[in-house]
């Protein structure tokens, strides 16, 4: 009896120590978020001025115009390229991919995903920026981006299609609606929240990258003046990793501020797509 | 039928890209694969030669005097530094998603997990900002050297405990990175088991924690697994955050915890302006070497995985 | 169910692939008169030519120039593959890649120098004296100890501690430790035999030695690691003072051991000016003259002689003249700021003269 007793005990101590535990773990994932949002906030915070919105960067000194305009020029041309190409193949890999090719697809897709950036950046700068001598650019800095986007937007286009009951295409077949009817007035309409948040949160990826765009879309002190090849593109994420390796106040400032800026965004696009998701009828995450 | 083509031949662009990328990567590294051989893992010499010498011709290739392609302290680097940020990530991963599963309720468990996996939406290069200017001197001044003396019987604990930028400080950035894949995916494998498992275990008499360590984490290897592979093929292709971190270590290997290091991935950055300079290209064509086998390593991780979970769900991507 | 129309379809297919070839096409504005430069590579450059563009284009409203820092051999190799126009650089080009680009000048634009710095609790007031050898041995881990006696010899009476030596190198390519390696391998010929120079060398494994990225690597490396040594490009001096970390007096060739003083810097490149053949491509490092300084060099700029049209070639060749004229570029107010050195008369000239083969 006095065993039991004990053994009881023994397992309830057990148990406590293993939620400590748990909890420390949690904690501790906790303070390093906090922490980081924290320090980037209240650095960057202090570094904001108006100036950072109108005016360009010079030299190390400055504003962000230029910068901001540009993430938000790459990130957004990278993404409809993306969106084109991996929502109709998400399509595919959903609706007909049952096959040997879409399991190829798939799998390929994923390891897509696994790809360093770097990588990516490293086969753009050698194809894109030299060979076809398009120059650190627009295009070149875009279609990397857009490469680097794909299969998270494929893949997640194809879950949220999955997740549309297949009583619905049942039905819209049996209207006697074609394939491309199906998909267009059925099954997008059906799954577009899923999508949305697929797109925004590979939109959120591609905007804090840096290593892909250091060699393709190279750095500019000015505003983009409306070419696709041959006239180099800004954007935040270098003006954080080259500016704080200077040794100057206004460098560090930018650089904060830069910091600032493109963690906000992000963190944004990834409340707004968690919103989309929540409030939309079918997301059921 | 036109629609389907039309959509299957968009699907076979991602296929597509991917061969491309890996057929372009493997001719233009050819040069430096035939020259280098299998010195190119086992040497740790990376040298791109005398520039200011005459060219000469070695092994058939016409290279810089006194060139060496070797690149094992950056597999050391790179294995080193993953390693350690697993190591770290996986019991954080662990603890913070059975906590937040199973001991907080619900919906509050929801709002905080989403709040602590946004971890993995922070980019890599604020992570490199963050470990510059906050964590690399809080640990160079204050912990590094406790670390050292209280852990002084451990052979790669001992000092010198260096500039603070090195193999320990990556590893803690890494795990920081990968930490919401392990996380996130425990969390749901636990969320979507039914609550007459957790029953059955509370009326045998079991306690909440033996419920979920004992009756619900069993069932969930092979997800867990599966994502902690994944988890390690993030840290091993991770590259701004470790550049900026990692001290950029040059042909040598980490002599202890606190070593700077450089890994394959972060080495690419590093040295690309370094290696362009030579006229031969031979250094170029190494560092594309290097790319194809990280190309390689994500290959080999993602067939690891899908053979442990089957397909991927959507947060792991 | 209007399951019968496919017009919307149609437009739509249409639309997107309006899009498609909208973005496929180079769309090429002609933005005529503003011309846009681009400079890349030095670190050691790039705050001078922060200091420089803002004062140029004020008065010349039509070019545009974008600066980068990215390293010497990124300045050198993307001026050859033609992706920018300014191509800046701590090394001149070797004559292998001069035989590849024929068309690539390489053109002096200011001098800059070098420190050996160290942080020895207690000495850092104190110059220490080093020589090429000296550091050739510390940087091969021949000499461990502060108070070896190669150390001691040259500075009697300094309370050297025994302690052992944490030699710092820069792990990224760059023209410092190009400049720095060539001061080894001048005046230690064992160092020339074993490791040479580059913009990336080597290091043989030293217990202790560690790599640091960039200048503001190297200075936080040596500000955290007592009893290390380090070599940093002038431009870093009011770090190294606002550090209290101390700067040692080197030995040049006449065997005298001099400190970085403008003056000393001048003495060495007038002993070397002479000598800087057309092209430019020279090494002012462990000059001749008791009063010289032994680790300086020219800060160059690589430029393709063929430039695609000529609208480009001109605003290329002004923007140089005016960047090494004594009234321009080269007038104290910038250089001194960046702890930099005018060019000598006659190194104007020279350059004025490869300025004008652009095209």
């Amino acid at each position: 009896m006095i065993a039991t007793r004990f053994w009881i005990r023994w397992r309830r101590f057990k148990s406590a120590l293993g939620w400590t535990l748990s909890g420390a773990a949690f904690l501790a994932l906790a303070v390093a978020m906090i922490q980081i949002l924290f320090y980037v906030f209240a650095k960057g915070f202090k570094s904001l001025t108006f100036k950072l919105f109108t005016e360009n960067t010079i030299g190390v000194g400055g504003g962000l115009k230029n910068a901001i305009l540009g993430t938000l020029l790459l990130s957004g041309t990278a993404m409809i390229l993306a969106a084109l190409v991996g929502v109709a193949a998400g399509l595919y890999l959903s609706e007909y991919g049952e096959g040997r090719m879409g399991s190829l697809t798939r799998f390929l897709s994923d390891v897509l995903v696994g790809v360093p950036s770097i990588v990516l950046g490293f086969v753009g700068y050698v194809t894109l920026t030299v060979w076809l001598r398009w120059r650190f650019s627009l295009a070149a800095g875009a279609i990397t981006l857009a490469v680097l986007m794909l299969p998270y937007i494929v893949r997640s286009t194809e879950l949220a299609l999955r997740r549309v009951a297949s009583g619905i295409r049942e039905s819209a077949y049996a209207l006697g609606c074609r394939d491309h009817q199906v998909v267009f007035k059925v099954l997008l309409k059906a799954a577009a929240p899923g999508i949305g948040t697929g797109i925004l949160l590979a939109l959120a990826i591609s905007a804090g990258e840096t290593a892909p765009l250091l060699y393709t879309a190279g750095w500019s002190n000015y505003g983009w003046s409306g070419r696709l090849i041959h006239e180099p593109v800004a954007y935040l994420t270098y003006v954080i990793w080259s500016f704080i390796g200077e040794p100057f106040h206004s460098a560090h400032a930018l650089a904060y501020a830069a910091a600032f800026l493109i963690t906000a965004l992000i963190l944004l696009i990834n409340l707004i797509a968690r919103l989309l998701i929540a409030t939309s009828p079918h997301g059921n995450r | 039928m036109w629609f389907r083509r039309l959509l299957s031949a968009f699907a076979l662009l991602v296929p597509l890209v991917l061969v491309l990328i890996a057929i372009f990567l493997i001719s233009y590294a050819w040069p430096a694969i035939r020259f280098n051989r299998l010195d190119f893992l086992l040497h740790d010499t990376w040298n791109i030669g005398n520039q200011y010498a005459n060219p000469i011709v070695r092994r058939g290739a016409t290279i810089m005097p006194g060139a060496s392609f070797g690149i094992f302290f950056l597999v050391a680097g790179t294995l080193g530094s993953a390693l350690i940020g697993l190591l770290i990530a996986f019991p954080l991963g662990l603890g913070a998603a059975l906590f937040l599963s199973e001991a907080v309720p619900r919906r509050l468990g929801h709002l905080v997990s989403f709040f602590v996996e946004l971890l993995a939406a922070i980019p890599s290069v604020v992570f490199g900002l963050w470990g510059i200017v906050f964590l690399v001197p809080l640990l160079s001044h204050h912990v590094y050297p406790i670390l050292a003396e209280t852990l002084s019987f451990l052979p790669f604990f001992r000092r010198p405990t260096g500039s603070g930028y090195g193999l320990l400080t990556s590893g803690l950035i890494l795990s920081l990175m990968i930490v919401p894949f392990i996380a996130a995916t425990l969390r749901d494998a636990l969320a979507s088991q039914s609550h007459a498992m957790r029953e059955a275990g509370i009326s045998l008499g079991a306690t909440r924690f033996e419920v979920a360590t004992r009756i619900l984490l069993p069932g969930q290897k092979a997800a867990l697994a599966g994502a902690t592979m994944l988890a390690f093929g993030r840290a091993l292709g991770e590259t701004m955050a470790v550049l900026m971190v990692s001290g950029n270590a040059l042909n040598y290997l980490p002599q202890n915890i606190y070593s700077p290091i450089s890994t394959m991935a972060a080495f690419i950055v590093a040295q690309l302006d370094s290696a362009l300079a030579d006229p031969t290209g031979m250094a170029v064509r190494s560092l594309a070497e290097i790319a194809v086998l990280l190309l390689l390593i994500s290959l080999l991780i993602n067939g690891l995985a899908r053979f442990m979970i089957g397909t991927l769900k959507e947060h792991t991507l | 169910m209007p399951c019968s129309s496919s017009h919307r379809l149609f437009a739509r297919s249409c639309l997107i692939l309006l899009a498609a070839c909208l973005i496929g096409s180079p769309l090429r504005s002609s933005q005529a008169k503003t011309v846009h430069m681009i400079e890349t590579g030095s670190t050691l450059l790039y705050p001078l030519f922060n200091l420089w563009v803002p004062v140029y284009t004020a008065s010349h409203t039509n070019v545009r120039i974008t600066t980068e820092a990215t390293g010497s051999g990124t300045g050198i190799a993307q001026a050859a593959a033609r992706l920018v126009q300014l191509g800046a650089s701590d090394a001149y080009l070797s004559p292998a890649l001069t035989h590849l680009h024929p068309g690539l000048l390489n053109i002096p634009l200011a001098i800059s120098s070098q420190m050996v710095n160290y942080n020895l609790p207690g000495l850092n007031d104190r110059p220490l004296r080093l020589s090429g050898p000296v550091l050739a041995g510390i940087y091969t881990g021949r000499i461990r100890y502060w108070d070896a006696p190669a150390i001691r010899a040259l500075n009697p009476g300094v309370p050297l501690p025994h302690h052992l030596i944490l030699p710092i190198h820069r792990s990224d390519g760059s023209g410092d430790t190009f400049i720095f390696t060539q001061y080894l391998s001048f005046s230690a010929p064992s160092w020339m035999r074993t490791t040479a120079y580059g913009t990336t060398v080597s290091w043989p494994p030293v217990r202790n030695g560690m790599g640091a990225t960039g200048n503001p690597g190297m200075v936080q490396a040596l500000d955290t690691n007592p009893y290390a040594i380090a070599y940093i490009g002038v431009s870093y001096r009011s770090a190294i003072l606002k550090d209290h970390l101390g700067q040692a007096l080197l030995e040049n060739r006449a065997g005298h051991f001099v400190s970085l003083t403008a003056a000393h810097v001048m003495a060495a490149v007038r002993a070397r000016v002479n000598a800087t053949p057309p092209n430019q491509a020279i090494s002012l490092v462990y000059a001749p003259g008791a009063e010289s300084y032994p680790i300086i060099n020219y800060e160059y700029v690589v430029v393709e002689k063929h430039q695609p049209n000529p609208s480009l070639a001109l605003s290329v060749r002004q923007f140089l003249d005016w960047a090494i004229s004594a009234q321009g570029g080269n007038a104290p107010s910038f250089l001194n700021r960046v702890g930099f050195v005018p060019l000598p008369p006659r190194a104007i000239r020279q350059s004025e003269k490869q300025i004008s083969e652009i095209r």
